[in-house]
């Protein structure tokens, strides 16, 4: 099995290599000339009831003569990209590019094409692809398949370079349409210039390496007023995203049993002979986790991109609602980041956002331990689900025995009609939502 | 991208030069390029493609259908799945050919639809959701869900279309290069558009002129040598692989060969009587005269087969084969013709012997020799009536002694094509068979022949010499010569029986022989104690005492040549199964009989020696999911009937694809108008379930709006109150107005809507307010 997937693999990357090199390489046009060699190498295998042979010697010619144009390319440009800080996944976005003509001659007919890295996976990304594609969708079932590929990060579309002179410089406008949320890496730029018929075309690249980080996709959510009160934080609003305790403070008083020994002010003490501790200012105000979970076996999956989407959505909406909100979910790691209120900005959170990763051999648990150790310091939890099972509704239960109050958004797939039964959230169903992939936007403008 | 002005029409008048279908060609032309002077352009909807798109569909699915009937594909294909000989392969693989070769032929006249539409449409390119069976599916459950449609990529059928266009106008045969030169000049038009300005035109024209150029006289080369390859190189690997199945010239039989004779039980004859019960036993393809290494020959040459001249008029389908009969039966028959000669079916026909007239037949040609064998050409299926009547047949009288010359080079032998003998002038050598086999594909043999190879060895160094007189009997007729070889067994036979100077009651005395002390068996066993010089039949005669039809055949046949009765070997089929009012016949039926001369009415008679048992024995090794077979067999056989013309249905098919086509033309033509009616019924719809729409506040509108102050189509109520309070006499109400305007908007818009009492206030507010505009304008 492993020796067939294998040779699948290897012929996945050739495949995807020749249509590439043949893309790159050849116009339309020539890409038609290819296809019309084929039909008339095989039209003329029968001479008799065809004359198809008679089209294939001149085609084919024609094609020797373009490769031969293929040779002796050089170019002379200075190349500067001006790229964005972030795009979004889905939303096309347009950029700069700079291009001076260092040669002494005119440069006409050129078109510019973007390197990418390659985005082909490695056999275990390919294997893991495939085999749960196999999982899910039948045989012949193609309106279910998808054809493109979930790993191309970026579409960028070829551009014709104007009529330079020598030494003259031009802005190009190049379109690029983020497929995905992650980092575009590009790695270069290529001049391709096509023979005299426009069928074949030389290539040059230069090198520019450069990366654009891509953003999830971010739905609208209507202003909603969260679950949970406003919580004592001690040590104020930069405590609350610091270990430690800040020195300042805004009073002192006498010590009392069960202050803890690190407010004790010694001056003071050494000052009037008997304990005293530093008073803090208590500050209230809303702190809420989001809770990601990440914990699929389809990293692939429509439904994980979604989950980040809606997370990322409930992260611009809440940061402007004053208040705080912890991310928590498990990569390879557990992480907890704080935003809101001034500590970081929306944009660090999707930054983080845009490289989640789903959490490979990690337990549930290691989440449920995270969020149950903010439970104490949170107001209430915004708990994004993949699914609704017993280890989640387990979870959501415990978090709901603290006295938190819990959003609870279940992400399905389009077109699961199954009833989902609300388990512990039974009592509060305004609180928990489940969204169709597709109908995100639609189904989040109910929350209230 | 836009092709340059003239392309495409010109494109098409080449096709329809090139394929011989000029005039649609410059039709479609003429349609096409009239865009150019009539600017009128329709607003196609995606539906409105997707439609023109299943219609042209609709219509390649009718062009193969017919392409693939017209072309014997049916008959070819269930010959290659019921029959594994290369010659099957080869007739479907050449339907398959010319059925794909005339439909692309048809292509540019299949798709034009489309083209028209695009061309005369408002848009440039077209969703490719339109032609993908995969988008639409994805298009349809997104609306199934009520969901936008996914975006779909447009595409331009114009470039397609050229390059299919000129795909159609090379699958025709030429020997000249009027298609090389319009194709080079097609492509240099379209490559003048894509040309690259960098280089200078010169350069481009250079470029071209290289590539034709070499191009021309590479590809003369080229059509040269796959010429040779295919005339000089093919033609002789297949004639070597090619086996005929029926070979009226020679039979080669299955005996001497160990093992089981594997028998197909696939029905390849339909019998109906005219008169129930009416039927003949057998069915009788070929007879043959001489008899030599196990094998017959029919003793004539190729040149024995006369035509038969059909009918007046032409076509009526009536070939008599003897003139001057009466005619007593008639049965109707319907059969494969499984061979090719000259590109077309052919084969033997299977008739009852006494056959005077064939009725019905829809061949090309007929022709039968003095053997009786009928050779016809004509479509795969033939479904005929056979006329037989009492006395003289086409067979010929016993035949005076051919010049039995086995000398080398025999003109005689060259003739029947069967190979020379090399014992004739005294080499020692023996039987050394040269000919090529006949190949009998209706029987399959698992064993060997046995000690074959042996006995050509030691014939060949036994000095036996076909110049010794024991070898070949001197006799008067080809019907009473009997192999040397084969003499003495049958003598102990004759002996044995006490047959010596007997032949009055022969035919009943070796019947009963026969019936009684001997076995019908399909399993030959390789002998313990084999003698070299022991032929199989005397090996069946002395020894076995068991064999199958061609073992009782051929000993019936020599041993009553023995006895001075002249005798032919017959082969083909014997008839005994029926299946509703008429008789199948099955390939397992295939029989071998005799032939004997009566000399008193001069005529041939059928005379069967294999026990009846063979039938049940047959039977025993039939396969139970035969009748699985047999509806399939049923399935094909109504189909072959449909597909050659003997059935109503086919005449009746145009007006039942009629209909549907007109059904499809109307819904591409009207359904715009339904859409628009149904639009108008959706949006009642849409008028009652909006809400807030009823609101009073709209008569309000509607009774200020006809004093002059219209309301823009977009433009806010408020700014439109505005302008309203600024009109003379309007500004009375300015107050009620935008109470009212409030009420109106939380109606509208607020999702909670009014309570009862506030719609009340809203209907109240209203009327005050059109009362005080009443006030106003009196």
């Amino acid at each position: 099995m492993i020796l067939v997937l294998h040779l699948l693999y290897r012929m996945y990357r050739f495949i995807t290599w020749s249509t590439f090199w043949i893309k790159r390489r050849f116009t339309i046009a020539g890409q038609a000339m290819i296809g019309g060699l084929i039909v008339a190498l095989f039209t003329g295998l029968d001479a008799e009831s065809a004359v198809g042979y008679q089209a294939f010697m001149p085609l084919f010619v024609l094609m020797g003569v373009s490769l031969l144009f293929g040779f002796g390319f050089k170019t002379g440009f200075r190349v500067e990209r001006h790229l964005p800080r972030v795009a979004t996944a889905g939303q096309p976005i347009t950029y700069r590019i700079s291009v001076k003509n260092l040669t002494r001659k005119n440069q006409l007919g050129l078109t510019l094409m973007e390197d990418l890295v390659d985005p082909r996976p490695t056999f275990k990304q390919w294997k893991a692809y495939k085999l749960d594609e196999d999982k899910h969708v039948r045989p012949f079932r193609f309106d279910r398949r998808n054809f493109r590929s979930p790993f191309k990060m970026a579409n960028v579309k070829e551009t014709n370079v104007p009529r330079l002179n020598p030494q003259q410089e031009n802005d190009l406008s190049i379109e690029l349409k983020p497929l995905r949320r992650g980092v575009v890496n590009f790695t270069g730029i290529t001049f391709a210039r096509p023979d005299p018929m426009g069928i074949y075309r030389a290539l040059r690249k230069q090198c520019l390496p450069q990366s654009l980080l891509v953003l999830p996709k971010r739905y609208a959510i209507p202003p909603i007023a969260l679950p949970g009160s406003m919580k004592y934080q001690q040590g104020g609003v930069a405590m609350a995203s610091n270990i430690g305790q800040s020195e300042e403070f805004v009073s002192l008083r006498d010590y009392r049993r069960g202050d803890p020994p690190r407010h004790i002010h010694w001056r003071s003490w050494a000052r009037i002979g008997k304990p005293i501790v530093k008073e803090f200012e208590d500050e209230f105000f809303v702190r809420h986790a989001l809770v990601l979970d990440t914990f699929t076996t389809r990293p692939h999956s429509e439904a994980f991109e979604e989950a980040v989407s809606v997370a990322a959505s409930f992260a611009c909406t809440v940061l402007t609602q004053e208040s705080l909100l912890d991310l928590l979910f498990v990569g390879s790691e557990a992480f907890c980041f704080t935003s809101g209120r001034g500590i970081a900005h929306a944009d660090q959170m999707l930054e983080i956002l845009a490289s989640v990763q789903p959490a490979n051999g990690h337990e549930f648990e290691l989440l449920e331990h995270l969020v149950m150790n903010h439970a104490g310091t949170v107001s209430g939890c915004i708990c994004v689900m993949l699914d609704w099972d017993e280890t989640r509704k387990r979870f959501i239960e415990k978090l709901r025995s603290y006295g938190l109050p819990v959003l609870v958004l279940v992400i399905r797939t389009l077109g699961d009609k199954r009833p989902l039964d609300p388990g512990p959230m039974a009592d509060a169903p305004d609180q928990f939502l489940a969204l169709e992939v597709g109908r995100i936007e639609e189904q989040l403008a109910r929350l209230k | 991208m836009k092709p340059p002005p003239l392309l495409l029409g010109v494109t098409l008048l080449f096709w329809g030069w090139q394929s011989d279908l000029l005039l649609p060609g410059a039709l479609m032309t003429v349609v096409l390029e009239s865009a150019h002077v009539f600017k009128t352009r329709w607003d196609f909807s995606d539906d409105d493609f997707t439609k023109t798109w299943s219609f042209c569909s609709l219509v390649l699915l009718a062009a193969v259908v017919y392409s693939f009937t017209n072309n014997d594909g049916p008959s070819s294909f269930t010959n290659m799945f019921e029959d594994l000989s290369l010659s099957a392969h080869r007739s479907a693989s050449t339907a398959s050919a010319r059925t794909a070769a005339q439909v692309i032929r048809w292509l540019p006249m299949i798709f034009f639809p489309f083209l028209v539409a695009q061309t005369f449409s408002t848009r440039e390119s077209i969703p490719l959701a339109t032609i993908s069976l995969i988008l639409q599916r994805r298009w349809k459950k997104a609306k199934s869900l009520g969901l936008p449609s996914p975006i779909s990529r447009g595409f331009s059928i114009v470039y397609p279309y050229f390059c299919a266009t000129l795909l159609a106008a090379s699958f025709h045969p030429s020997d000249d290069n009027s298609f090389f030169w319009g194709f080079c000049v097609l492509l240099t038009w379209v490559l003048w558009t894509q040309r690259s300005h960098r280089f200078a035109v010169a350069v481009w024209f250079g470029v071209l002129a290289v590539a034709v150029a070499i191009g021309f006289f590479g590809q003369r080369g080229a059509s040269q040598a796959q010429a040779y390859l295919t005339n000089k190189l093919n033609s002789q690997w297949f004639a070597n692989l090619i086996r005929r199945s029926e070979n009226p010239y020679q039979s080669r039989t299955s005996m001497g060969i160990v093992g089981k004779l594997k028998l197909s039980d696939r029905i390849v004859i339909r019998l109906q009587p005219n008169k129930p019960k009416n039927i003949p036993a057998y069915l009788r393809e070929a007879s043959y005269r001489l008899y030599r290494d196990q094998t017959w020959f029919g003793g004539s040459p190729r040149e024995d087969f006369i035509s038969t001249t059909e009918e007046q008029p032409t076509g009526s389908g009536n070939w008599t084969l003897l003139t001057g009969k009466s005619v007593i039966s008639s049965i109707s028959i319907a059969c494969y013709l499984e061979d090719y000669d000259k590109g077309a079916p052919s084969g033997l026909l299977p008739l009852p012997i006494g056959t005077t007239r064939l009725e019905k037949l829809t061949a090309y040609t007929v022709e039968h020799n003095k053997t009786g064998s009928v050779r016809v050409t004509g479509p795969g299926f033939l479904m005929f009536d056979a006329l037989i009547g009492p006395g003289a047949a086409i067979d010929s009288p016993p035949s005076s002694r051919t010049n039995f010359n086995f000398a080398r080079g025999s003109r005689f032998y060259e003739d029947m094509g069967i190979g020379y003998f090399e014992g004739h002038k005294g080499e020692g050598g023996g039987f050394g068979f040269g000919g090529r086999g006949d190949g009998e594909g209706r029987r399959g043999f698992g064993g060997r022949r046995e000690g074959e190879g042996r006995r050509n060895f030691e014939d060949r160094n036994s000095g036996s010499s076909t110049n010794d007189p024991k070898f070949i009997p001197l006799v008067s007729h080809d019907e009473l010569a009997v192999p040397a070889a084969e003499c003495p067994a049958l003598d102990l036979v004759i002996e044995d029986l006490g047959l010596r100077g007997r032949t009055n009651d022969a035919l009943k005395v070796l019947q009963d022989f026969f019936a009684t002390r001997f076995k019908y068996s399909m399993w030959q066993s390789t002998p313990r104690d084999m003698n070299a010089h022991q032929t199989p039949l005397s090996r069946f005669l002395l020894t076995t005492r068991s064999g199958h039809c061609e073992y009782f055949a051929t000993a019936t046949v020599l041993l009553l040549r023995r006895l001075g009765i002249p005798t032919r070997y017959a082969t083909g089929y014997a008839v005994h199964e029926e299946s509703g009012s008429g008789y199948v016949v099955r390939l397992s039926d295939a029989h071998a009989w005799t032939l004997v001369w009566d000399e008193a009415h001069k005529q041939w008679f059928d005379f069967e020696t294999t026990p009846s048992s063979w039938i049940e024995v047959e039977k025993s090794s039939h396969s139970p999911l035969r009748w699985l077979k047999d509806a399939w067999g049923r399935f094909v056989f109504e189909f072959s009937k449909i597909r050659n013309g003997q059935s109503n249905i086919r005449q009746y098919l145009l007006w039942i694809i009629l209909p549907g086509m007109a059904m499809l033309l109307y819904q591409i033509a009207f359904r715009r108008g339904r859409k628009r009616r149904r639009d108008k019924k959706n949006d009642a719809v849409f008028l009652e379930i909006w809400p807030g729409l009823d609101s009073d506040f709209y008569q309000l509108e509607k009774m200020i709006s006809a004093r002059g102050v219209m309301r823009g189509s977009a433009e806010p109520l408020n700014l439109w109150l505005q302008r309203v309070e600024k009109f003379p006499g309007m500004s009375s109400l300015q107050e009620p107005l935008r109470a009212l305007i409030r009420l109106h908007y939380r109606h509208r818009f607020d999702p909670q809507g009014l309570n009862a009492i506030d719609r009340e206030s809203l209907k109240a507010e209203t009327r005050r307010c059109l009362e005080l505009l009443a006030r106003t304008d009196s």
